[in-house]
């Protein structure tokens, strides 16, 4: 044991020296604490569930989660959804179905009242453009790749796509939008808008490009489920019917016709297996099938959404065979009332084996694209002959049309049976043909001229005054 | 040099010693013994002035510092010599020197200190200060005043205690959040959570809760701070100026809070058990229309908009069940049935505390168990284990803090609250239930609300923290110390969605459609914190000097997962039952933290104080290069009532005035916000996992800042028996990291960056405390606290062009919205008008919201009594606050909608002519009601919502025991008693009617101490 008397002595003796070099001892101390201000200890690796985007586009598989992602997100949200897109909004705001739900956003497309603040409208432009960022991000990644000269075809060809596609359901809502390439927001940010002739020219360009980089590779699997060079021809087709480049139209439809064949059986039209199908979106987690026929089957009355107008349900020709097969009905409990209901989907979630997915593009769209395109070319006959290949598919006799007044009306009318309820093709024919004042005046009670084109969200507006002024009419 | 190295070097050995030896000296130390006069054994009692025992007080043998306590019948014994002196001391009470000359038995009455001002010892975090001698603004809530109030998290306890504290409950429901405002709102990206210690170690109060999970019951914010026990509080403190928070650099920005938690006292062993019942009920009912008058409105509407024939038109009934197909003489009161029940809360309390006058212990177990006011079976439950041991060495040199706490929480909860339901659904709506019980969907034409209950949201979660501080004293005056800590927060939530809660018309089986969500996250912080601390004494200077640095690192884990389709609805809970389990989201995030921080305080005089903060502070959450940034503050303090003039003063008792500036900062915006980043989104497509973009690279990234300047007065008066306590602040934030709104050109929503903007907060607060009489057994105190603050945005580069303009106006505060202005109805339309401000004939939200309602509160704060009659004490607490809010028009205005409102909408325009509030009544399916929306969005929906509220009453009677060793006593306490307001809807202090408001509580509750 130490003598404790000893030990204190010891201690004072200590305090009184250090008293005197203390401050120094401080001095001293703090840049030992400094040197524990270490700029390693704060850096960390990024999470596991996050990729910097540099390294995505070191891996093909990594760049293809990225497209995945685009596909994705058409399938859930914006125009192209089965649930929120163009097929039910358009078809309400147009002349296909009757809204009775309550929602105030869809009564407005219902009653032709659609309001610059509405949420459905932004939802659709806000998705739109998310998806094209996605694009464009992807065709910015894959300029230093060191990828093989197929993987990069097959990625910037679906990127490329995808921006056409996205950029031309905008136009066809909005008119005037603005088209976007890059990737810099402070670019995208201020972005002012571009005439709807400019936008078709720049989907068109895309598109050619798309096709020249896919068209060697096979990309669709055999569902049909991913893009393709096919995918664009089938949406050239239509841009270039839309700004009346016949030929051409006629040109990308003839080369679909050769590829596919029409689906004899109308029953086998809209299941996955389709051999008419251009291009499908696949089903996502459970439940297997599509978004379109839960929206648009009635299960019960009362307890309808959607049912098909009386002019609709009027013009389908006696005999039709797509009457029955692609429209259902049903009636309340006391059989006071019946709805009717586009039935071509026919799975809804409660059918647990998936059976069909959300067709984009079919075969018999391009059909009716070459009858329209002959016709304006001064092929009478071979206008007819395509036409009659529709309808004689739907058990009807050919068409008696002749000139080509007459089988323009019946290429339009054929047009609005055939692809009845499918992403607003009603809509767009009525518009491009310039007879949406003239049909929709009738029958819907607030119809004005320029409903034609819905308003620019206005929360969109505000953020980027760029792109003023606002549609006219809102 | 070579001495110094040498001393160095010394320095190092010692330190090493230190570290390996340090145990081991300490029961060396002990050990020692030193030649003394002849003991002998001192015993006595010590009691106040009214004759009662006083355990727990502080002896001290003068000459040897030699101590003891003592115990519950305040008798003592201690070893002294006849000629020493006895020093008695203790909070409240007037530190006593007894000479003992020559006694056996000395027997000792102590007297009350009236203020305890000189005792009252703050605990600012790294250092604790009197409050005579602060230099910073701190607020403090002790035991005494949390223990009387029946909540269950600690931020109920500091409602209106404390001035520049605004504290708002989020919801009802058990185990919610609160929101926090130390000061206002700094920053323009709307976080204001303060940094939380808890005994020393930072307690994450970011909710891990999941929007799959939660998002209709608790908003997802299930607030940590629910594991701490507030009868586990010893005090808490609010760090508020430069001066205070300084030292916390980065973090300090929104303040800070400083949860103490309690410990043992020495003495006897002492058991004390706590028993209370509480019954909670929501305040206040919505007048909402009945039947009749709903009815009457919906028809009105339907045929004012041009549909009456089609009423008549059974293919129309779906349009409105209500009017066609339901009973019209049926009447609900939805609130009633929806959120009338009562919440049962009961809680019970264990503890078992004492010790030696070296080392003390406590431990303490609790049970709480709460019902909720909505039907069903929800139910929180909460246990809770706290200990803590504290431990010096005998000759006071080392020393040990360790405390840790357990608590696990399981919640039970519906999944959507109910009061949203409860204010809306028709009076006429039909039954809940068929006789026979089961669900009913009245023929589909209605969702039945209760269908809510067959979906659960459960969360569990449990935390441990733990923190241990350990401390030497090297030399006299010098101390080495560092505090340990550890804290881990799991939560596992999950919510059940069965087939069975949607209408059967979807036919929804368990195999297309029940599915499982779960939530399992995890927060896991560590953090060690080695100081230094030098005291030094010359004769007029003192000086008090601290070094210190931080280690933490803070690791988030989160998986959500979903599983679909189950075999049968009775298999919903377990994952591996699903046919496609789904991973919607599994994130970890890292943070780090690293930092350098001192204090130099200097006293001359025992006068003029001047302390000094700063840190240097390293974050994860910024890139590359611009991770650092320092922090710092100037304290200054002046005992004036010392000088001279005011020395000799019968009336003033303390006078002081001082001041501080400084900068803290904020890191406060989530983790790896620099980066561009693609995110595994848990979705496929094909088979293809999906990549989503999630981030714009963004390297400019640095730290937001807060200029924090203040000015106070403290005064005290009649021997401090009113004590006045004034500050004046400005806090000027800037280099805002914000969340900029971008165009959806773009591809994303916003950029978080800096922005050159500055927001400024100012104000007023006022605390005031009196002992108003003091007279034998009577006793009546009050404390008042107010706080009048302002707020403006000072600067903001680029805010016309910027998409916050329609948000924000220079020069006013950033709680503003921008509303349009409503002329009314005009009476020959019954359409409300609007008024077009650019005159342009059309209303256009960028242009005609020119209206401005700022709805921060323009002053606030509370005012408590307490009143005492020997053993019966009796409190009332008054929050009060003065505050615009949305009224009931926010939800509608155009009367006839197919929703119950409130019977505001009853005096509507009929005819021409009619000068009425409300438009003429639309069933809302017809245009031509256009302005009812921009109504909703104009001054019209702002109206007064200040409130006086009786936030606690309490009424504690100590039961007189012949045995004085048994320490008995009885509570009856109400919270949130009466609100008295002219504000019409469920609850002024939040006014979203989609969340169940704070419930009105009574405890009963008794105690018992042996």
């Amino acid at each position: 044991m130490l003598n404790t008397t000893n030990m204190k002595t010891r201690q004072t003796d200590l305090i009184i020296r250090w008293n005197a070099s203390i401050l120094k001892f401080f001095l001293l101390l703090l840049p030992i604490l400094g040197v524990f201000g270490c700029t390693d200890f704060v850096e960390v690796d990024p999470p596991k569930n996050v990729l910097v985007s540099e390294t995505v586009f070191d891996d093909p598989a990594t760049v293809e989660s990225a497209l995945a992602d685009l596909y994705f997100k058409m399938r859930e949200t914006g125009m192209v959804s089965g649930n929120v897109g163009l097929t039910t909004r358009m078809a309400i705001y147009s002349d296909e179905l009757d809204y009775y739900g309550s929602d105030p956003q869809l009564l407005e497309f219902y009653q032709n009242r659609v309001l610059p603040p509405n949420t459905e409208l932004l939802g659709w432009w806000s998705e739109a453009y998310t998806v094209i960022y996605g694009a464009n991000a992807i065709l910015d990644g894959l300029e230093d790749t060191t990828f093989t000269m197929e993987e990069q075809q097959k990625f910037r060809g679906q990127a490329l796509f995808v921006r056409a596609f996205m950029h031309s359901l905008l136009a066809s809502v909005f008119g005037d939008v603005p088209y976007v390439t890059s990737t810099d927001y402070r670019v995208n940010n201020q972005v002012s808008r571009l005439s709807e002739d400019l936008v078709y020219e720049n989907i068109m360009a895309d598109l050619e490009e798309a096709i020249a980089l896919m068209g060697d590779i096979a990309i669709a699997n055999g569902e049909r489920t991913f893009i393709d060079h096919y995918a664009a021809k089938a949406l050239l087709a239509r841009m270039y019917l839309l700004t009346e480049q016949w030929e051409l139209a006629a040109v990308q439809a003839s080369d679909l016709i050769a590829a596919f064949g029409l689906e004899e059986d109308l029953d086998k039209v809209f299941l996955k297996e389709s051999g008419e199908t251009i291009w499908q979106l696949r089903h996502g987690p459970l439940p297997g099938n599509t978004q379109e026929a839960n929206q648009l089957i009635i299960p019960s009355v009362p307890g309808q959404t959607f049912a098909m107008t009386e002019s609709l349900l009027s013009a389908f020709e006696t005999g039709d065979l797509r009457r029955t097969a692609w429209v259902g009905s049903i009636s309340d409990a006391e059989n006071t009332v019946t709805f009717f209901y586009p039935y071509k989907y026919k799975a809804r979630f409660n059918v647990t084996e998936s059976l069909e997915y959300a067709i984009q593009f079919r075969l018999a769209e391009q059909y009716l694209i070459r009858a329209e395109a002959l016709l304006a070319l001064g092929n009478i006959t071979g206008a007819q002959s395509d036409l009659n290949t529709v309808r004689s598919r739907a058990g009807l006799p050919n068409s008696t049309a002749n000139t080509v007044d007459e089988l323009f009306s019946a290429i339009l009318a054929e047009r609005r049976i055939e692809l009845f309820a499918e992403q607003g093709h009603r809509w767009f024919d009525l518009k491009r043909s310039g007879r949406a004042t003239e049909v929709l005046g009738d029958v819907k009670p607030n119809w004005e001229e320029t409903d034609v084109l819905l308003p620019v969200p206005e929360s969109e507006l505000d953020t980027n005054p760029s792109l003023l002024p606002q549609n006219q009419g809102y | 040099m070579q001495p110094i190295t040498l001393r160095m070097r010394r320095a190092s050995l010692f330190m090493l010693l230190y570290v390996f030896l340090m145990p081991f000296c300490t029961f060396y130390l002990q050990a020692g013994t030193v030649l003394e006069p002849p003991q002998a054994t001192v015993s006595g009692t010590v009691t106040d002035s009214t004759g009662e025992p006083l355990a727990g007080v502080n002896l001290v043998v003068e000459s040897k510092n030699i101590g003891t306590m003592s115990d519950m019948d305040g008798s003592f014994s201690v070893n002294a010599g006849p000629s020493d002196i006895l020093i008695f001391s203790m909070v409240g009470f007037k530190t006593l020197s007894v000479p003992i000359a020559g006694r056996d038995e000395v027997l000792v009455t102590m007297e009350e200190d009236v203020t305890e001002l000189g005792e009252v010892v703050l605990n600012a975090g790294y250092y604790s200060v009197s409050e005579r001698e602060r230099t910073g603004n701190i607020a403090t809530v002790k035991a005494s005043v949390v223990d009387k109030q029946p909540v269950g998290n600690p931020l109920a306890a500091m409602q209106g205690q404390m001035s520049g504290v605004n504290i708002v409950q989020n919801t009802g429901v058990p185990g919610g959040g609160f929101s926090v405002e130390v000061r206002g709102q700094n920053f323009i990206n709307g976080v204001t959570d303060p940094l939380y210690i808890v005994d020393g170690v930072p307690f994450g109060s970011q909710s891990l809760g999941s929007t799959d999970v939660s998002r209709f019951i608790l908003g997802s914010d299930i607030s940590p701070l629910n594991a701490i026990n507030p009868n586990d509080i010893e005090s808490i403190e609010v760090l508020k100026d430069a001066d205070a928070t300084a030292i916390y650099g980065s973090r300090g920005a929104n303040g800070v809070v400083l949860i103490t938690t309690k410990k043992g006292r020495a003495g006897k062993t002492r058991f004390d058990a706590h028993l209370s019942t509480t019954f909670g009920q929501v305040s206040n009912f919505v007048d909402l229309m009945n039947t009749e008058q709903y009815l009457e409105v919906r028809r009105e509407g339907v045929i004012n908009d041009g549909f009456e024939a089609a009423l008549e038109n059974p293919v129309f009934d779906s349009f409105w069940p209500d009017i066609t197909l339901w009973d019209s003489n049926r009447y609900t009161d939805w609130q009633k049935v929806l959120i009338g029940g009562t919440a049962y809360r009961n809680s019970a309390q264990l503890s078992v505390s004492g010790g030696s006058a070296q080392t003390q212990f406590l431990v303490s177990g609790a049970l709480l168990d709460e019902t909720t006011v909505f039907p069903g079976d929800s139910k929180y439950n909460r246990a809770t284990v706290h200990s803590n041991i504290t431990h010096r060495s005998s000759n006071e040199r080392f020393r040990l803090n360790l405390s840790t706490s357990y608590t696990h929480e399981d919640n039970l909860v519906p999944s959507i609250d109910l009061s949203s339901q409860a204010y809306i659904l028709a009076p006429n709506a039909p039954a809940l239930y068929y006789e026979e019980g089961n669900l009913n969907w009245e023929n589909n034409t209605w969702n039945n609300p209760l269908a809510s209950l067959e979906e659960k949201v459960g969360v569990k979660s449990s935390t441990v923290l733990a923190n241990a501080m350990l401390s030497y004293e090297l030399w006299e005056g010098l101390e080495l110390r560092s505090s340990l800590g550890y804290t881990d927060y799991h939560l596992d939530s999950y919510r059940t969605l069965p087939s069975s809660a949607r209408n059967p018309r979807f036919n929804f089986t368990p195999q297309n459609y029940s599915s499982l969500t779960t939530n399992q996250s995890q927060r896991t912080s560590w953090i060690v914190e080695p100081q230094l601390q030098w005291k030094q004494q010359w004769d007029v200077l003192s000086m008090d000097v601290l070094v210190g640095t931080t280690f933490q690192q803070e690791t988030t884990e989160q998986l959500v997962l979903r599983g679909r389709g189950f075999p049968t609805n009775a298999l919903i809970n377990n994952m591996a039952a699903a046919d496609e389990v789904e991973a919607r989201g599994s994130s970890d995030s890292d943070y780090r933290y690293n930092a350098v921080f001192g204090r130099v305080n200097l006293q001359l005089l025992d006068r003029y104080i001047l302390n000094l903060t700063g840190r240097r502070d390293g974050s994860s959450r910024f890139g590359p290069g611009r991770q650092f940034g320092n922090f710092g503050a100037v304290g200054l303090a002046w005992i004036f009532f010392k000088e001279k003039p005011f020395a000799e003063s019968s009336v003033l008792s303390f006078g002081k005035l001082r001041g501080s500036y400084g900068t803290t900062g904020s890191d406060n915006i989530g983790d790896y916000q620099f980066l561009d980043t693609y995110t595994v989104v848990g979705e496929d497509y094909a088979g293809v996992s999906v990549l989503s973009p999630t981030g714009i690279f963004n390297p400019a990234f640095g730290w937001e800042a807060n200029n924090k300047l203040e000015a106070g007065l403290e005064l005290g008066f009649f021997k401090d028996r009113v004590f006045l306590n004034a500050a004046w602040y400005r806090n000027r934030s800037s280099n805002q990291l914000v969340g900029v709104p971008l165009a959806a050109t773009t591809g994303f929503s916003e950029l978080t960056g800096n922005f050159d903007a500055t927001v400024e907060n100012s104000g007023l607060e006022l605390d005031l405390r009196s002992i108003n009489l003091s007279k034998g057994r009577f006793k009546w105190s009050t404390t008042l606290n107010l706080t009048v603050p302002r707020s403006k945005l000072v600067r903001f580069d680029g805010l016309e062009t910027s998409t916050f303009t329609n948000q924000y106006v220079i020069g006013e505060p950033l709680s503003i919205v921008k509303l349009y202005r409503s002329l009314g109805v005009d009476p020959e339309t019954g359409q409300y008008e609007i008024e077009d401000f650019n005159g342009d004939g059309a209303i256009t939200s960028n242009e005609d919201r020119q209206f401005i309602a700022d709805l921060a509160p323009s002053f606030y704060g509370g005012l408590g009594n307490t009143l005492s009659w020997g053993n019966l004490t009796f409190d009332v607490f008054l929050q009060f606050k003065k505050q615009e809010g949305f009224n009931n028009f926010q939800n509608d205005a155009v009367p006839g909608f197919p929703r119950n409102a409130s019977v505001e909408l009853l005096d509507r325009w009929r005819e021409p002519g009619d000068m009425k509030p409300v438009q003429v009544a639309s069933s809302g399916l017809a245009f031509g009601v256009g302005n009812g929306d921009l109504q909703r969005s104009s001054d019209a929906v702002v109206s007064d919502a200040s409130f006086i509220r009786v936030r606690n009453i309490s009424l504690n009677y100590k039961v007189p025991m012949v045995d004085k060793r048994l320490d008995v006593q009885v509570y009856l306490q109400g919270q949130n008693l009466f609100t008295f307001t002219r504000y019409t809807g469920p609850d002024p202090e939040q006014t979203l009617n989609s969340r169940l408001p704070p419930l009105r509580q009574l405890t009963l509750g008794l105690k018992v101490g042996f």
